[in-house]
């Protein structure tokens, strides 16, 4: 006689107790750790300024050089479009806007601002800090449809900056750098119980930096140490013909990276991987061999399974990888690769998680990124000329939309839902602006 | 996709799969709660990339992934807080199993015995039927890692078998262990 390892294996199971599992529960589960992605640290000044703009644009090959210096620039190893492709966005036919706010004259004094929107539609406000505040940060959260705020208990927050990391239903959660750059607090609002509670990290490295922090799908904070940073060439930099530095084609900076929770200080991880910019989809992390330069390869993470994959994401020759976003399967990432007599070769390539080559806007200033769980890629144009402002390229229809034509020299933003975005524009002769949130109609 | 349609979809496809997911689960794990709390974290997870895996299929096969993951995940992190012993002093020795219980409580209280990864490459061969290349790819290493495991821990199996005094544990169409 022998024992059958299979049949015993179907033997163990062929009887099992009742079903533990709550398909609900899992729905919910599944659902918050999606809606969690919004979170994003970070991407601030990239979707800072959105601004919602339509035009249809097909896809492949489009868009043609125009004569002198843009013509020399190297043409990217994919689809091309330039910003002058776009079509101008129609209010109630592509884009609604759900609400604005102004500051006369920020020259003057600090003012107040949309730092993002929570799960739940309400926008994150800040008030100063500013002399009418006693030089404290106040926050409230604003119903966009009638703009009446709900002021928040003081959090302590001083004149500290600020990043909103979560903008949930139930928290929020907001970083900030205690004035040093080398500390950070993790600042937690109940919802329900209206109370402020703080994290710090004492584990965490003193050279862990504040930006490029990313939340991942799994709650956890993911940050990052620098552990080499590009190097110079001999006697620095080239100069550009206007003196200033042209730094393409750097070497770009390594870290290692760590996470933490946002509720327990004690726990810190050591994540044991060398990245340069990381970014994460609701399912994947995201990471290229180095950041602020030449990025290597970019790898994927399956989050569920651990799997890995990596690919060439065919950079151009000369381009710094300068913002790494992703949502979905697509990555988002803007680039500058170098400047030809005076026309920048500024490129903002969107690829799949695959490595497949979706598009890639190619422009003499521009830089951009999506936010997580967005379809929305929100681009500044900050050339002056009729390509300047703010553009959105919707990764669902492919369109890329010319929002607005000009932009404040302040910024606005934060995560959002699905769809909507932040974008800026000036008033009272520069000296002011005003702040827009949107939502993309489909 | 808009959220009713995946919430449907995804539904349907739980359903059906999660009492297999279950067995799967106990079988790596050895307690019917765990194994549910690991099929819901693994649903959680195909939850999450159900409109990639609609359109690139394979949720099945996902899904088995996401389960074992998550079970190497608690195992990892009741290894970092816990410290279990190599062997429980409160389970019965392979002669105690033997004389009291029968040949499958044998095998579970053997399997309990062996590494968290040599234990899913026999679940994964032996119960899901996955092939060599295929359970590389669940527990991410290389079929030549499988085939060590597998090796190893049908060794042991064996080992444990003769020790309890049990007849022969043997593969039936796959030739005599060890392989």
């Amino acid at each position: 006689m022998v024992n059958d390892l299979k049949q015993l294996l179907r033997d163990n199971v062929s009887s099992p107790p009742g079903d533990g599992i709550d398909l609900g529960e899992v729905l919910a589960s599944g659902r918050r750790r999606v809606r969690r992605r919004r979170g994003v640290v970070g991407l601030g000044a990239v979707v800072a300024a959105a601004t919602v703009a339509v035009v249809a644009v097909g896809l492949p090959g489009l868009g043609s050089d125009r004569a002198g210096p843009a013509a020399q620039r190297p043409r990217p190893d994919a689809p091309t479009i330039r910003l002058s492709d776009a079509q101008r966005a129609s209010v109630g036919r592509d884009y609604e806007v759900l609400a604005t706010y102004t500051n006369r004259d920020l020259d003057a004094a600090n003012g107040q601002y949309f730092d993002g929107v929570t799960d739940d539609g309400l926008i994150l406000f800040q008030d100063g800090p500013r002399d009418g505040t006693r030089l404290r940060t106040r926050l409230a959260l604003m119903d966009p449809a009638t703009g009446t705020k709900d002021w928040l208990p003081d959090a302590g927050l001083g004149q500290d900056n600020i990043r909103p990391v979560q903008l949930g239903r139930h928290r929020i959660v907001l970083l900030s750098d205690n004035g040093t750059a080398e500390h950070w607090t993790a600042y937690t609002f109940d919802r329900e119980t209206r109370s402020w509670s703080t994290t710090d990290w004492p584990g965490l490295p003193r050279t862990v930096e504040l930006d490029g922090a990313q939340l991942g799908p799994d709650g956890r904070l993911y940050v990052r140490s620098l552990v080499r940073a590009g190097e110079i060439p001999d006697g620095g930099w080239p100069k550009q013909e206007d003196g200033d530095a042209e730094d393409a084609d750097a070497q770009g900076d390594g870290y290692h990276l760590w996470s933490v929770s946002l509720s327990d200080g004690s726990d810190v991880r050591d994540e044991q991987l060398s990245v340069g910019a990381i970014a994460f989809t609701d399912d994947a992390m995201l990471w290229t061999d180095r950041a602020d330069g030449d990025a290597g390869r970019v790898h994927v993470r399956d989050l569920a399974t651990g799997t890995e994959h990596s690919f060439d994401p065919h950079l151009g020759a000369r381009c710094n990888v300068l913002g790494f976003t992703a949502s979905g399967d697509r990555i988002v990432m803007s680039e500058y690769c170098g400047t030809y007599g005076k026309v920048r070769d500024d490129r903002l390539q969107i690829l799949t998680t695959s490595g497949d080559q979706v598009v890639t806007i190619q422009d003499d200033g521009v830089a951009g990124g999506v936010g997580a769980d967005s379809d929305v890629v929100v681009a500044d144009g900050y050339r002056q000329g009729d390509d300047s402002g703010t553009y959105l390229y919707d990764l669902r229809t492919n369109r890329l939309l010319h929002i607005a034509h000009r932009m404040s020299h302040w910024s606005v933003g934060g995560p959002t839902r699905r769809n909507e975005f932040f974008w800026h524009t000036p008033v009272n002769g520069g000296r002011g602006a005003t702040w827009w949130l949107g939502k993309l109609l489909d | 996709m808009d959220r009713s349609s995946r919430d449907a979809d995804f539904s349907e496809f739980a359903a059906a799969a999660h009492s297999r997911l279950r067995s799967t689960a106990y079988l790596l794990c050895g307690d019917w709660e765990r194994a549910s709390d690991h099929v819901q974290e693994g649903l959680i997870r195909v939850y999450v990339a159900w409109p990639r895996l609609v359109r690139r299929g394979g949720e099945l096969a996902y899904a088995r992934k996401a389960v074992v993951s998550a079970f190497l995940d608690a195992s990892r992190k009741r290894s970092s807080t816990e410290r279990p012993s190599e062997v429980d002093s409160e389970r019965p020795s392979g002669e105690d199993v033997a004389a009291q219980v029968s040949d499958r409580a044998v095998l579970m209280a053997a399997l309990a015995r062996l590494p968290e990864r040599q234990r899913a490459c026999v679940v994964l061969r032996y119960f899901e039927d996955l092939d060599v290349r295929d359970t590389a790819v669940a527990l991410r290493c290389s079929e030549g890692t499988v085939k060590s495991q597998t090796s190893r821990a049908l060794a042991s199996l064996r080992s444990m078998f003769e020790s309890a005094s049990r007849d022969e544990l043997a593969v039936i169409g796959e030739g005599s262990l060890p392989w």
